[in-house]
C-alpha cells in the first residue's frame, strides 16, 4: 500500500510538471537566416530584403522571430553559411540571389526540414524550396510613365545591367511605359554588363546624358554610380529609381520617384506557409496586387516637374495594375 | 546626330575614362622598369579609392571641407606609396614570388577598403567629387578643345604625368638606375647601384601613382565608394604596361585606346546600333587580348629582369 502511495505521488507530481511546462511554454520562436552576396546596406537589393526581414521581426515581436544575416556571400563561400544555419536549427534560409540556385538545390536535399528560399526566380523548386518573383516590368512601367511625361529632350537613358532576371522585365515594363505615355520618345538603353560596377555605370549615364537624354533609370545596386552621374549633372536631369532607398540619399534631390520591392510580403508569406505545413515547392509572385511593391514620390520634386497630371497618370495606371484591369505582356518587348 | 559629332563625344568621354588606367599604368610602368611587377595594383587602388573619398567625406562639415579633396589625394598618394613600401619589403628584401604576394596585396587592399568603409561609412553615399575645370581659351578651340581642356585637375595632371615620367624616366640618373635594375641588376651593383635602395624607391613611385588613380575614380569619375569600385581595373593597368611596351607614350595611348573602345561600345549601345551587348561589353578586353597576342615580340624590349628577384650573394 505504501509502495502504491508512493508510485501514485511520484506519477502525480510528474504529471504536474509536464502540465506546467505546457503551460509556460512560449510560442515557438521562427528563426530566419539571409545570405546576400553584397551588403545589407547597400541602398539596393540587399538592403531591401534585410530591411523587409527587420521590418517582419518588428511587427512579430524579438521574441517570435530570430534573424541572423551573412554578407558577402559569393556562391561558392555560401554553402558553408548554409549549412552552418541549417545545422543550428534555422527554419528560413533566404539566400537573395538567383545565383544561389545550385547552392539552395543541394542543401535543400541534405536538410530536408529547413525551408529554403532564393529569388528572383519562376522555377518551382523541391518541397522545401521557395522562390520569389518580382514582376519588375509594373514599376517598370510606372517610372516609364513619368520619364515619358517629363522628358523636354525626347531622349530618355535606361542604365541596364544585364539582359536577364528582374532588370529584363523592369527595362521592358519601362519600355512599355514610355510609349504609352509619350510614344515619340526615344529610349537610349544600353547595358554595363555588370551587376556591381558603379564606375561603368557612372561612364554609361555620362554617355547618356551626352546623348541628349534628361531622364535617366536603372536597375540594380550599379544604378547608384549612374545616379551619381546624373547629381553631377546639370540642373534639368532627371532620375526615377528602383529602389525607395535613393530618395533618402543626398542625390536623392534628382529623384522624381522610385518604387521599391516590398520582401516584407514575401517573408510574412514564407513564414506563414510553413507554419502551416508548407515548407516549399512553389514560386511566390511580388506584384502591386499582392503588396509585393511600394512606390514613393519624391515630397521635395519640383511641382513643375513632376505635376499633376504625371501623377494623375502613374496613380491610375498603380491602380489598374492592382485591379488587374491592366496586363503587361513584357515578354513581347523587342529591344 | 552627324558622324561628326558621335566622334566628338566618344571622344569627349574616352578622355576621362582613360584617367585612372593611365596613372596606375604609368606607376606600374616604373615597378617593372626596376623589374618588380606589381598585381597588387588593384588593391592599392581600392585604398587610394576608399582614402581618397574618406578624407573629403570626413572633414564635409568642417573648416577643413575646402580642401577635402586634396588632402584625399595626398591621403591616397601617401597609402599608395606606404603599400609599394609593404610590396618591397616582401619582394625585395624577403624575395617572395612577385606573383603570388601581388595577389596578396591585391586582396589585402580590396579587403581592407571594404572592412574600414564599412566601419567608418556603412553605406553608399557619395561626396562632391571634383569638378570640370574649363581652360580658358584651350576650351573654346574647336573640337580639341572639348575632348582636351574641359576636364577635372586630376585628368589634366595625368596627361602631363606622361612627359614628366618620361623624362623622369629617360633623361634623369634616377630614371637611368631604375631601368639599370630592371634590366642587369648584377651589372648595376657592380657599378655601385643600390639594388634594392632603387627597387624600393621605384615601387613607393609606383604605388603612390596608383593610390591616385583610385582617388581619381572615388572623387572624380564616381564620386562614391563602394568596395568593387576599381572593379580590376588595376589588372587592366599591369597589362597596359605590356601593351604600352615599358614607354609612358606606349601606356598613354594604351589607355586611350582602351577608353576610346569602351567609349566607344557605351555610346554604340545607346545610338542603338543593333548589335549583341554581351560583345559589346568585351570589346575593350578583347582588344587588349588582341594587341597583346600582336605585340608579343615587344616582350624583348621590357626590363629583361622583369620577375626575378636580386641576391648580390648568389651565384649563376
Amino acid at each position: 500500500m505504501k509502495a502504491f502511495f508512493k508510485t501514485a505521488l511520484a506519477a502525480a507530481t510528474l504529471l504536474g510538471l509536464f502540465a506546467g511546462s505546457a503551460q509556460a511554454a512560449p510560442a515557438p520562436k521562427v528563426r530566419v537566416a539571409l545570405i546576400v552576396e553584397s551588403t545589407v546596406d547597400d541602398k539596393g537589393w540587399c538592403q531591401s530584403m534585410h530591411d523587409a526581414i527587420l521590418a517582419v521581426q518588428k511587427k512579430m515581436g524579438a521574441g517570435a522571430m530570430e534573424y541572423s544575416h551573412s554578407e558577402k556571400m559569393k556562391p561558392v563561400d555560401a554553402g558553408s553559411a548554409a549549412r552552418q544555419y541549417a545545422s543550428k536549427g534555422f527554419d528560413i534560409i533566404i539566400c537573395h540571389g538567383a545565383q544561389y540556385k545550385n547552392l539552395v538545390d543541394e542543401m535543400a536535399g541534405v536538410f530536408p526540414n529547413t525551408t529554403f528560399a532564393y529569388g528572383t526566380s519562376a522555377n518551382i523548386g523541391a518541397k522545401n524550396v521557395f522562390t520569389y518573383t518580382p514582376f519588375s516590368e509594373e514599376t517598370g512601367y510606372l517610372n516609364g510613365i513619368i520619364a515619358g511625361m517629363v522628358t523636354k529632350t525626347g531622349k530618355i537613358g535606361n542604365v541596364g545591367p544585364v539582359d536577364g532576371g528582374d532588370a529584363a522585365r523592369y527595362i521592358r515594363g519601362f519600355q512599355l511605359g514610355v510609349q504609352a505615355a509619350n510614344p515619340k520618345a526615344a529610349i537610349r538603353l544600353a547595358f554595363t554588363g555588370s551587376f556591381g560596377d558603379f564606375v561603368k555605370a557612372g561612364e554609361l549615364a555620362q554617355t547618356q546624358l551626352k546623348d541628349g537624354a534628361d531622364v535617366l533609370t536603372g536597375a540594380a545596386q550599379q544604378a547608384i554610380g549612374a545616379l551619381r552621374a546624373v547629381a553631377a549633372a546639370p540642373a534639368g536631369i532627371w532620375w526615377v529609381g528602383q529602389d525607395t532607398a535613393q530618395l533618402s540619399i543626398p542625390e536623392g534631390s534628382r529623384v522624381l520617384a522610385a518604387s521599391g520591392y516590398n520582401y516584407a510580403s514575401v517573408v510574412e508569406n514564407l513564414i506563414a506557409k510553413r507554419a502551416a505545413g508548407t515548407k516549399g515547392g512553389e514560386s511566390l509572385p511580388m506584384q502591386f496586387s499582392n503588396g509585393g511593391f511600394h512606390f514613393e514620390y519624391n515630397a521635395k520634386a519640383d511641382a513643375k516637374v513632376l505635376t499633376p497630371a504625371v501623377k494623375k497618370a502613374v496613380d491610375k495606371a498603380r491602380e489598374d495594375l492592382k485591379s488587374g484591369k491592366l496586363k503587361l505582356d513584357w515578354k513581347a518587348v523587342k529591344l | 546626330m552627324s558622324a561628326g559629332l558621335m566622334i566628338y563625344n566618344v571622344l569627349c568621354l574616352a578622355v576621362p575614362f582613360s584617367v585612372a588606367l593611365l596613372l596606375a599604368a604609368l606607376g606600374e610602368n616604373f615597378n617593372q622598369r626596376a623589374g618588380v611587377f606589381n598585381l597588387g595594383c588593384d588593391g592599392i587602388m581600392c585604398m587610394g579609392a576608399f582614402l581618397g573619398f574618406m578624407v573629403p567625406f570626413s572633414l564635409k562639415a568642417t573648416p577643413w571641407a575646402a580642401y577635402g579633396n586634396l588632402l584625399g589625394i595626398g591621403a591616397a598618394l601617401a597609402v599608395g606609396a606606404a603599400m609599394g613600401v609593404v610590396f618591397a619589403l616582401v619582394t625585395v628584401t624577403f624575395r617572395a614570388s612577385q606573383g603570388i604576394a601581388g595577389i596578396g596585396l591585391q586582396m589585402l587592399g580590396w579587403g581592407l577598403a571594404g572592412t574600414l568603409f564599412r566601419h567608418f561609412v556603412g553605406g553608399v553615399t557619395g561626396v562632391e567629387g571634383m569638378a570640370a575645370i574649363a581652360i580658358p581659351g584651350l576650351s573654346k578651340i574647336p573640337f580639341l578643345g572639348g575632348v582636351l581642356f574641359n576636364h577635372n585637375a586630376l585628368t589634366y595632371t595625368a596627361l602631363l604625368l606622361v612627359p614628366a615620367c618620361w623624362f623622369l624616366l629617360y633623361k634623369t640618373p634616377w630614371g637611368l638606375k631604375v631601368r639599370a635594375v630592371g634590366t642587369h641588376p648584377r651589372a648595376a651593383d657592380t657599378m655601385g647601384i643600390h639594388v634594392d635602395r632603387i627597387r624600393y624607391q621605384a615601387l613607393m613611385l609606383g604605388g603612390a601613382m596608383a593610390g591616385l588613380a583610385g582617388a581619381y575614380l572615388s572623387l572624380c569619375q564616381a564620386k562614391m565608394f563602394s568596395d568593387d569600385l576599381v572593379a580590376g581595373r588595376g589588372f587592366i593597368a599591369v597589362a597596359l604596361v605590356y601593351f604600352g611596351r615599358w614607354s609612358p607614350l606606349g601606356i598613354l595611348g594604351g589607355a586611350l585606346l582602351f577608353s576610346i573602345a569602351q567609349s566607344f561600345q557605351l555610346s554604340m549601345q545607346v545610338w542603338g546600333i543593333k548589335f549583341p551587348y554581351e560583345f559589346a561589353v568585351m570589346l575593350p578586353y578583347v582588344l587588349v587580348i588582341v594587341v597583346l597576342a600582336l605585340a608579343r615580340k615587344a616582350r624583348q624590349l621590357g626590363p629583361t629582369d622583369l620577375g626575378k628577384p636580386y641576391n648580390r650573394e648568389m651565384r649563376f
